[in-house]
């Protein structure tokens, strides 16, 4: 699976795709009138923060002996967790609560999880490049 | 390889997930675990606000189980777990030595202490959402689904968070014995 791809095409393909995910969550509120699915952008764009964060810290101080190795990567995966179902939870709360329809909440949920989806992929497909990238200039 | 070959007499075709690997898991279980908990509640309180057509209403009564399983949930899992096991060590063996070992028991009872505190708001979170429940909704007669829903979903909720809280505790207690036979 050596399929060469420029990291161009991989940055406009990815933008594309996020911003497919905020005209989804746009048009979610804009057609209804209703402009409570915005929370969504809101707690998808957070999501991806804490685990970048805390992992960063971590590799900083990874000491063989120290107490407890990563309480702060736990801390990070857990809040993680804890916005992701919130981005997904979100939606579905509100449908139930009658405050936005059926298709609202299918179209913010879809777009939510693309936006975070598309933001994850770039950091996966970036931070293996850089290393690579380290490779190529130590080896 | 050679080593990787000698640890085990079979060979499956898949690797097995690490102890990291399933501790990172169960964090990130516990967190959605959290999550929905805390969504379950959250849906009770904004359905009284928004949706509701009977007259029983979400108050500050129906936050407070919720709120005493966030606190159980934080104080359990910010104690330093070697706390506690140094006073299980120091207490197990019958070595005393002079100074330290009372040191360190005292920290293992403050410790243990505030775990005691930590556990008892979050049983006292749940069963304070079930006396809601009760209280609030069944002994008045409100039975039927769409007005009883709000205090289910309390309870529900109360019992995710306790739920996450036993998850997050398990996945750092499996951390201490990986490395604890790591040390040893």
């Amino acid at each position: 699976m050596d399929l060469k791809v420029s990291p161009l095409t991989k940055i406009i393909s990815l933008s594309g795709f996020l911003a497919l995910g905020f005209l989804l969550v746009i048009l979610s509120c804009a057609l209804f009138h209703n402009y409570y699915p915005l929370f969504d952008i809101l707690i998808f764009l957070l999501a991806p923060i804490p685990n970048s964060l805390f992992s960063k810290s971590n590799l900083d101080n990874a000491d063989f002996m120290s107490d407890s190795p990563s309480n702060a990567q736990d801390f990070g995966s857990f809040l993680t967790g804890l916005l992701a179902t919130s981005g997904i939870a979100l939606p579905v709360v509100f449908y139930h609560c009658q405050l936005i329809g059926l298709m609202s909440c299918v179209m913010s949920i879809l777009g939510g999880l693309i936006i975070y989806s598309s933001i994850v992929v770039f950091s996966w497909f970036f931070h293996s490049s850089w290393e690579h990238e380290e490779d190529a200039l130590f080896g | 390889m050679d080593l990787e070959q000698e640890r085990g007499i079979f060979r499956f075709p898949f690797k097995f997930p690490t102890s990291a690997g399933i501790r990172r898991l169960c964090v990130y279980f516990s967190g959605i675990l959290y999550a929905v908990g805390f969504w379950l509640f959250l849906d009770a309180v904004i359905y009284s606000k928004h949706a509701n057509a009977s007259d029983v209403h979400v108050t500050f009564v129906d936050w407070i189980p919720f709120l005493c399983s966030t606190f159980g949930t934080m104080i359990v899992n910010s104690i330093e777990k070697n706390r506690l096991l140094q006073g299980a060590l120091s207490s197990g063996s019958g070595i005393t030595s002079l100074g330290g070992d009372s040191l360190d028991s005292s920290v293992a009872w403050q410790a243990r202490v505030v775990l005691f505190f930590g556990f008892a708001l979050l049983a006292g979170g749940l069963s304070g959402s079930i006396v809601v429940l009760i209280i609030k909704f069944l002994v008045k007669n409100y039975n039927t689904y769409p007005t009883v829903g709000m205090g289910i979903n309390n309870v529900l909720g109360n019992f995710c968070i306790v739920l996450s809280c036993i998850v997050l505790w398990i996945a750092q207690n499996m951390e201490d014995e990986y490395s604890y036979s790591l040390t040893l």
